[in-house]
């Protein structure tokens, strides 16, 4: 909604201003007009309309290549480029101070930050790769990968051409700055900087989108928290924890429905799952993944002594429809009824049918008893099943590729990531990022964005050193 | 949609039941019993019966304050938990888990607004001031709660639906609720015309429909050609299962036709290309101890199979070997372990010997081995 704000404003002032800038274009010297920022207005009307078409035209050109040549370094008039501007270090004052050097300098680092996350050097090679393939004449004789190759080349330019776009906004808006000064033209240079001020606002809410930008972040998934060793207290501090997640996905407005929860005989539960749906789902939980640490004096125990429970979690994408998914064969499935006992049949009514499927050549299995007939159990049971094996097929590829072997709980427990003190002091913090809050309720009543967020933007800076 | 009237169903009985009709004291009595009374007026026939409308069907008109719901889902939460202690080692006893489950059920049921403004109170701004639109008074809900656990009514009479497959029956007293073992049966049958187009276009049927699920199953794996047969004897069953029938749009599919298992056939001889039967298979002697949902609730004409559980089901696999054509395809559900065997025994020996090839025993998913399978030669 903002975004589409400014951008209104923003072409309002354009068309406003075009012949000025076309004066203050061909005033300094012409070889110095960046292409990229020439090619955005139309100069058709113009006197030197003819010059300009050309430039435009070898823009043209430029743009068709983007994905597979070298990328156009935007720059000003007068040769600043975002680098620059981050090299300058020009000092980044609070937003209500209006020095448009601090906005465009705050601008600038949010770009960076941007481009680190989005692995910016890998994005640009990748759909390098991407457009070599679609180029070749034989793409469509296997119409899955073509798909697979085409959506992913979609998906990267948008990416790209996004922070390419705001890269250029910035320049424009510091060419026009610096012209509004020269004519002393205090509106233009008021509207300008109101302009950049608003730029700043969305650069952060760009740097949060960016962090969420790994394949299959947009995907729902399931999360399942499974209780460690030590009975009645590991079951509670379980419910704990998934009390945790269905409240934090609630706060983030997805849709939660419980699939699977197996009871712990006096308290908590012993394993659960559910899925979370929603846009982004998974490139948020799955910070979560690995095992969570409690300390406390336990009310189960009459001594009061302190206890240390822990609760693994898992989160699994649910891939979309376009993604390969694996085949399962029908005849690798077992199916139970979970709860069996007594006569079944006509002697009993009960309203639970929950099933569970067992993937022989895996082990893997899955369970649901949430839904109202057995054969929505079943199916229900399968989505969760399908999505492990695919979760498994994914990690042994990565495996592959990377060269090295994980073990298979591993991949869908990890290690432990944070520990919840309650007693003798109260502090959660991330083993990973070393976050820490001193309010371990807020957390436990989903408050987690800060460990999550915290985590994402460390993983994917320690990921990319190249920036 | 035929139906075939009291009259009809007055054709010799026991000619179709010979083979058995000495060991069946409880169930033949029973069927003349119904009989007579469907023939001495008032006819309480299928025409007649009017079936009830289930809770998520009716319509939402009790605008009921948000506080006054949340105290309903509080006190029936509160009766769910306290039934752990009182009934733990009775082997019939109520689960608590299985209880907070079917309240949630039945809130979905009764609500058209987000169930979640009930279920997780905290989510609302303006505390309980705001309205709610219910599909019944919250004074039906409190009784309904209270039969469910007092009364021991069945779930699905008290919200009046069951899910079963990916359909939503309509049932009520006087219907079997059918069970999660017999969505086995259309699967079975599905896995067939998958496999064998023809029998996508022969006519199926299906005996005791109750409330005409197996036969609505039967009919949406069958696609555009199929065409179902579903019998009963029970007046209210044929009503429930047209309604249901009418719900899925089938009445071009499915024919009711009121009567015992094969009295309205008649005009069918020969001609099934598919036999399917859920009948009663509970011995006589089981069904005084029966969970009390079941004992209680649910009518004895669809529960009890006689001395040894299996007279209806002797008498249909006589008439499967008179009505199916060849090739045609059985399913039969049965009371497990030795009543299957027993089953398939029979059909290979005695005067049934010649007529079924491919005989098998299926387990449900429990494990138990529920259906007995076979072809007409």
């Amino acid at each position: 909604m903002l975004s589409l704000i400014i951008r209104r404003s923003r072409s309002r002032f354009i068309n406003g201003t075009k012949i000025r800038t076309c004066i203050l274009s061909s005033s300094n010297s012409l070889s110095e007009a960046d292409s990229v920022l020439v090619s955005r207005r139309s100069f058709n009307s113009t006197p030197s309309s003819s010059y300009f078409g050309k430039i435009n035209r070898n823009h043209v050109s430029t743009t068709r290549s983007l994905s597979s040549e070298a990328v156009a370094v935007a720059s000003t008039c007068d040769g600043l480029t975002v680098e620059r501007i981050i090299a300058n270090q020009w000092p980044i004052l609070d937003e209500s101070e209006s020095d448009w050097k601090s906005h465009a300098a705050a601008i600038s680092q949010s770009i960076q930050v941007i481009k680190r996350r989005l692995q910016w050097k890998k994005l640009l090679v990748r759909l390098k790769v991407l457009s070599a393939e679609l180029n070749k004449p034989d793409l469509w004789n296997d119409p899955n990968h073509a798909g697979k190759i085409s959506r992913e080349h979609g998906s990267l330019t948008g990416k790209m051409k996004g922070v390419m776009t705001f890269e250029r906004e910035l320049l424009e808006h510091i060419d026009m700055l610096k012209l509004a000064k020269e004519e002393n033209d205090s509106e233009l240079e008021s509207e300008t900087l109101k302009a950049l001020i608003d730029m700043r606002r969305v650069s952060k809410e760009k740097e949060l989108e960016a962090l969420l930008s790994a394949e299959n972040d947009t995907c729902s998934c399931y999360i399942e928290v499974q209780a460690g060793a030590g009975g009645t207290e590991s079951n509670d501090w379980a419910s704990m924890v998934m009390e945790m997640y269905k409240t934090w996905a609630q706060r983030r407005k997805f849709s939660v429905t419980v699939v699977d929860e197996a009871p712990g005989e006096i308290a908590g539960i012993k394993r659960a799952t559910i899925k979370v749906n929603g846009e982004y789902a998974y490139g948020y939980a799955k910070a979560e993944v690995g095992v969570h640490r409690l300390v406390r004096i336990s009310p189960f125990d009459s001594g009061k002594r302190r206890h240390t429970s822990f609760a693994a979690v898992a989160v699994i994408p649910i891939l979309g429809d376009g993604s390969t998914r694996v085949q399962i064969n029908e005849s690798d499935l077992r199916i139970e009824r979970f709860r069996s006992g007594g006569a079944g049949g006509q002697h009993a009514n009960t309203t639970d049918s929950a099933v569970r499927i067992i993937h022989i050549p895996t082990g893997i299995t899955a369970t649901c008893q949430n839904e109202r007939s057995q054969h929505m159990n079943k199916a229900s049971a399968m989505a969760v099943l399908q999505s492990r094996l695919d979760q498994l097929e994914m990690a042994r590829q990565t495996a592959m590729n990377a060269q090295h072997t994980q073990s298979l709980t591993e991949i869908s427990w990890g290690n432990q990531i944070r520990t919840y003190v309650l007693h003798p002091y109260r502090m959660v913090k991330d083993l990973r990022t070393n976050y820490e809050v001193t309010d371990p309720d807020s957390v436990l009543e989903g408050d987690l964005d800060g460990f999550i967020l915290s985590f994402l933007s460390s993983s994917l800076d320690k990921d990319d050193p190249g920036h | 949609m035929i139906r075939i009237f009291p009259s009809l169903r007055f054709t010799p009985l026991l000619s179709a039941a010979k083979p058995f009709c000495s060991s069946s004291p409880t169930r033949e009595p029973q069927q003349y019993a119904s009989c007579v009374e469907a023939k001495t007026a008032p006819v309480p026939n299928s025409l007649s019966i009017t079936p009830k409308t289930p809770l998520f069907l009716r319509t939402p008109s009790h605008a009921t304050s948000l506080s006054e719901v949340w105290k309903w889902h509080d006190w029936a939460k509160d009766l769910a938990s306290s039934v752990e202690e009182s009934s733990k080692n009775s082997e019939d006893s109520l689960d608590p888990v299985i209880l907070h489950r079917e309240l949630k059920w039945l809130i979905e049921d009764s609500i058209i607004d987000d169930p979640l403004v009930i279920l997780h109170r905290s989510e609302i701004a303006d505390g309980g001031e705001k309205n709610v639109k219910l599909r019944a008074s919250l004074a039906e809900l409190y009784d309904l709660w209270r039969q469910r656990i007092e009364k021991r009514r069945p779930f699905q009479y008290v919200v009046g639906c069951e899910h079963w497959r990916d359909l939503v029956l309509c049932v009520e007293e006087g219907v079997l609720i059918p069970r999660p073992e017999t969505e086995l049966i259309v699967e079975m049958v599905e896995e067939l015309v998958t496999s064998d187009e023809q029998y996508k276009k022969g006519c199926w049927a299906d005996l005791g429909t109750g409330s005409g699920a197996i036969a609505i199953g039967i009919a949406k794996v069958l696609g555009s050609h199929g065409r179902v047969i579903a019998t009963d004897l029970s007046p209210v069953a044929i009503a429930v299962a047209g309604h249901n029938v009418h719900r899925y749009g089938l009445q071009g599919m499915v024919e009711l036709r009121e009567g015992s298992w094969f009295e309205p056939l008649k005009d069918l001889e020969g001609q099934l290309v598919g036999l399917v039967s859920n009948p009663p298979y509970i011995p006589s002697d089981d069904i005084p101890g029966l969970q009390a949902e079941v004992g209680r609730h649910e009518p004895k004409l669809a529960l009890d199979g006689g001395f040894d559980g299996t007279d209806s089901l002797l008498h249909i696999c006589h008439g499967a070997s008179r009505m199916l054509k060849c090739g045609g395809f059985f399913v039969f559900e049965t009371n497990g372990e030795k009543q299957s065997k027993m089953i398939v025994d029979y059909m290979m020996t005695n005067d049934l010997k010649d007529y079924f090839s491919d005989l098998k025993i299926v387990s449900d998913f429990a494990g138990i081995n529920r259906f007995v399978t076979g072809f007409r030669l």
